[in-house]
């Protein structure tokens, strides 16, 4: 299978089979994130290395994400320049690939990439893995000037406003959290909030619809009918998408702006654990 | 209350181990979780399979008691079930091995952050606690099938 050529930037995604062929290019280097903390551990693709979104991506103490300064470090211990190509994959259908390349994008690292399926579909090819950790060169990775927060960031007030003024709001969930049903993830019981519902105004269109079984993106022209045909947005429309913590909004955030070509797309990374558990969030319930 | 020896044996191994080595440990202890599936021929008093909302894949529990009071649990594990929920199959089938149900029962979980670790007990890595709650359903399960029992030989041999 090829990259759907219609994709508005195709040129961020590759395929397994592209990776495979490019797994010693220079400038280039594959950063495996995922859910299961350990399973880097266990085995990666041959000269990737880890960046985990709590320890790496996020403050230690603040819920919030690192600092340019900590950025900065982050990738010169990974051999990361401004000129290094990030190819991100990982498991859980790329959650937490695209959530980490969401935050390479808020720190401004232009040359990202992500590899279509993911870890899972490598492994289903029958492709190599390696236990061998690189150690690359540390690099010099210039402090960034900003996070880009405001432009493809949103905060609690950020949502609030968006509900507000009845702008786009994309609830990634699935039905059950939407609807109020259960107060957690399935398959995640623990994680429960105080309050099930959603953000007035949402609308429900699960991440889940933009993959295919293998995990791959679906082509721009299914994506298409999800998004404008059937939920009718605009790749102009002003567009906060969230889930329970941001990361499968990261995804959906990557599939607007990256697959689709929408121009204002924010991730509300604060979510749904932040939005049941504030006191006076204002909630809408549906059946 | 006291762990079981064997468990308690692990945690001790686990509480002398720096931040690298405790990894190094858990992903051992995660590639033999394959060694605690079932053996061909093996029966079970028990056997509990299901895919719950606590797990990402499909858990099987098995548990054998022998005469002497002693259980044996053998767990197969669906292949999306995270890492450290593998690790925690195969301590706590050698770790709970040769207890009693009840002793099973017993157990409290707060050896799971002693042997994994404060870094890794984190949001989305708590089905670490999956397991036991699983062991502890079957236990519960076996010693009120044996009360079960137990009472309708009384009844019989008193008609």
């Amino acid at each position: 299978m090829s990259i759907d050529s219609h994709y508005a930037h195709p040129e961020v995604l590759v395929t397994t089979s592209w990776v495979s062929d490019h797994l010693k290019d220079e400038n280039l280097l594959l950063i495996e994130s995922n859910e299961d903390i350990l399973l880097y551990e266990m085995g990666h693709l041959p000269g990737a290395v880890h960046i985990d979104w709590r320890r790496d991506l996020q403050d230690q103490t603040v819920r919030d994400y690192i600092q340019p300064s900590d950025f900065a470090s982050l990738c010169s211990r990974n051999g990361i320049t401004p000129d290094t190509t990030c190819v991100f994959y990982g498991d859980k259908s790329n959650w937490w690939s695209c959530y980490a390349l969401w935050v390479f994008r808020l720190f401004g690292h232009e040359k990202v990439m992500i590899m279509d399926g993911g870890r899972d579909k490598w492994i289903a090819e029958g492709r190599p893995l390696t236990r061998e950790v690189p150690h690359p060169a540390p690099s010099r990775y210039p402090v960034p000037s900003m996070r880009r927060d405001a432009e493809i960031r949103a905060f609690y007030e950020d949502a609030l406003a968006q509900s507000r003024s009845s702008r786009t709001l994309i609830d990634v969930r699935s039905p059950d959290e939407f609807k109020g049903l259960v107060t957690h993830m399935p398959e995640y019981p623990q994680e429960g909030v105080l309050r099930g519902g959603h953000i007035p105004g949402a609308h429900s269109i699960p991440w889940k619809q933009a993959v295919n079984k293998d995990s791959t993106f679906k082509s721009e022209a299914d994506l298409r009918k999800i998004y404008l045909e059937d939920l009718g947005l605009d790749p102009n429309d002003d567009i906060i998408a969230y889930c329970r913590i941001g990361e499968r909004s990261s995804h959906t955030w990557f599939v607007l702006n990256y697959l689709l070509g929408f121009k204002n797309v924010r991730n509300y990374d604060g979510s749904w654990t932040e939005w049941g558990n504030r006191v006076g969030a204002p909630i809408e319930k549906s059946s | 209350m006291a762990y079981p020896p064997k468990l308690e044996a692990i945690i001790s191994l686990f509480g002398a181990l720096s931040e690298p080595e405790r990894r190094e440990t858990l992903i051992s202890y995660a590639e033999q979780s394959r060694f605690q599936e079932p053996k061909e021929g093996e029966k079970f008093e028990l056997e509990d399979i299901r895919k719950d909302q606590e797990c990402t894949d499909t858990v099987a529990v098995y548990l054998r008691v022998d005469p002497d009071g002693g259980s044996h649990f053998r767990v197969t594990l669906g292949p999306q079930v995270q890492t450290l929920t593998r690790s925690m199959s195969s301590i706590l089938c050698k770790g709970l091995d040769g207890v009693t149900p009840e002793q099973v029962l017993e157990v409290p979980a707060d050896f799971v952050p002693k042997i994994v670790g404060a870094e890794l007990v984190r949001v989305r890595s708590q089905t670490v606690y999956y397991l036991l709650t699983r062991m502890k359903g079957v236990a519960k399960v076996w010693l009120q099938r044996q009360r079960s029992e137990g009472l309708a030989s009384e009844d019989s041999s008193s008609e």
